[in-house]
């Protein structure tokens, strides 16, 4: 029986010994003070508490910590210092992607996740990508347009 | 308050289950919403959760036997199913359209079934394909069709210390395939309606027909009976058939909520996949 969870939270080794049922994003934003990491519906359906979870899009808030044995987990907080999450926070300022900012952290990691894969997505390739974020403020477009400036401005970075 | 675990090996797990009945977590997409306290509370469930989703060796993976059976590990996620190109098309259709992609990243296979919704997105197809469930405790194995395993709406024969191992496809070669879901939106949507359909002619027969409509009813729905009304008949035949099959199908499903819509909207893609077959269409997907 595994009594401690072992994993790595943006290059940190974690060690959990509570209740393995206890949410990700509660580990994240409680226990690890990463609060770049937002819950909105806490059903997985809203998308602001995305994380990458050994290279996935995920969903924090319905992941049990229990399930993250041996994981390497990326926060926006993993991202945002290094040459791609700059990149695309960059493109999201330049591009007025954010209104009230709620999303934008879960939209963010969505973008990281797409153009890793997909270096030159088209519009619909990223409209996919991002359909499990929600933005209440409905600035679906300007987003789209800022993913699309990050994969214009990375160029080689993303290859 | 019930204490969960994270067992180290299968044999863990099939103890904890048969101990303390145990709740098996995969991917956790449903027991996590189910068991939903609010803000820095872990859910709570009325029995223990294991959590079995690092058990990738016992339960996981896609691979196709020697018979041409396909059989996948009950914590296989949705997005490993969607991308595989071992797994029959109709399932891997559905598995692309469950939810978003970060949901898809979670969901298991093994989790879609054993939560038995009626609205599920894999056991509509997996049951037009005769999929069998591998179950398994400490006392070995047993494998039924899983069109009998669901028994109706969140309830299945899962005894208290068995877990859903894998899921075993049967090989099939169909000449037409269809499969629709219709939901609010394109992508994040649950299933207010499903039907996927298939059909093998040869030399101008109707060899094979099935067809499974999924949140018709209070579990997927297929009905040998209207299907037999097609099988083994002439394709000039089916013109003439199509109302009373339309008819019969149309009694083996019972929509409980907005019944003239699922009702209509059952037919009204039903007729379009027989009318693939009466006018002798290409062969292949049927849109």
């Amino acid at each position: 029986m595994h009594r401690q969870i072992e994993f790595r939270v943006n290059g940190n080794k974690v060690v959990y010994s509570g209740d393995p049922l206890t949410r990700l994003v509660d580990v994240l934003r409680d226990d690890l003070r990463l609060t770049g990491v937002k819950e909105g519906c806490g059903e997985g359906e809203c998308g602001a508490c995305s994380i990458i979870k050994d290279g996935r899009l995920v969903t924090s808030c319905i992941i049990p910590v229990g399930a993250c044995l041996g994981s390497d987990i990326l926060t926006i907080e993993g991202i945002r210092d290094t040459e791609k999450g700059r990149c695309i926070v960059e493109a999201f300022r330049d591009g007025g992607a954010v209104q009230c900012g709620f999303c934008i952290p879960g939209m963010v990691m969505a973008a990281y996740v797409l153009l890793s894969s997909n270096p030159a997505p088209t519009d619909e390739e990223i409209r996919v990508a991002i359909s499990g974020n929600i933005c209440r403020c409905t600035g679906y477009d300007l987003i789209v347009e800022s993913i699309r400036l990050a994969a214009e401005r990375g160029g080689a970075l993303w290859q | 308050m019930a204490v969960n675990y994270v067992p180290s090996t299968l044999d863990e797990a099939l103890l904890l289950r048969k101990d303390r009945k145990a709740i098996p977590l995969a991917g956790g997409t449903d027991i996590m919403v189910q068991g939903k306290r609010g803000l820095g509370l872990a859910p709570q469930l009325d029995r223990p959760v294991m959590i079995i989703s690092h058990l990738k060796d016992e339960l996981g993976g896609i691979r196709k036997d020697e018979d041409g059976s396909v059989v996948i590990g009950a914590i296989a996620t949705a997005a490993e199913i969607a991308s595989s190109d071992i797994v029959p098309w109709h399932v891997r259709m559905a598995a692309s359209g469950m939810g978003a992609i970060a949901l898809r990243n979670s969901a298991t296979i093994g989790g879609n079934i054993g939560n038995a919704s009626p609205k599920g997105d894999l056991p509509q197809p997996l049951i037009l394909l005769d999929a069998e469930v591998v179950l398994i405790s400490f006392d070995g194995e047993r494998r039924m069709l899983l069109d009998d395993f669901i028994k109706g709406s969140k309830t299945t024969d899962l005894h208290d210390d068995e877990i859903i191992a894998s899921i075993v496809i049967p090989p099939h070669e169909f000449t037409y395939s269809y499969y629709r879901k219709i939901g609010m939106r394109k992508a994040n949507a649950i299933s207010k309606l499903s039907l996927s359909a298939a059909a093998t002619i040869k030399d101008g027969l109707v060899v094979d027909f099935r067809a499974s409509s999924g949140a018709a009813g209070p579990k997927v729905i297929r009905s040998r009976e209207a299907e037999s009304m097609i099988i083994r008949r002439p394709v000039e035949d089916i013109e003439g058939i199509v109302p009373d099959f339309l008819e019969a199908w149309d009694h083996a499903i019972s929509p409980h909520a907005m019944p003239r819509y699922r009702r209509n909207t059952t037919s009204r893609m039903l007729t379009r996949f027989l009318e693939a077959i009466v006018n002798g269409e290409p062969e292949g997907i049927v849109r």
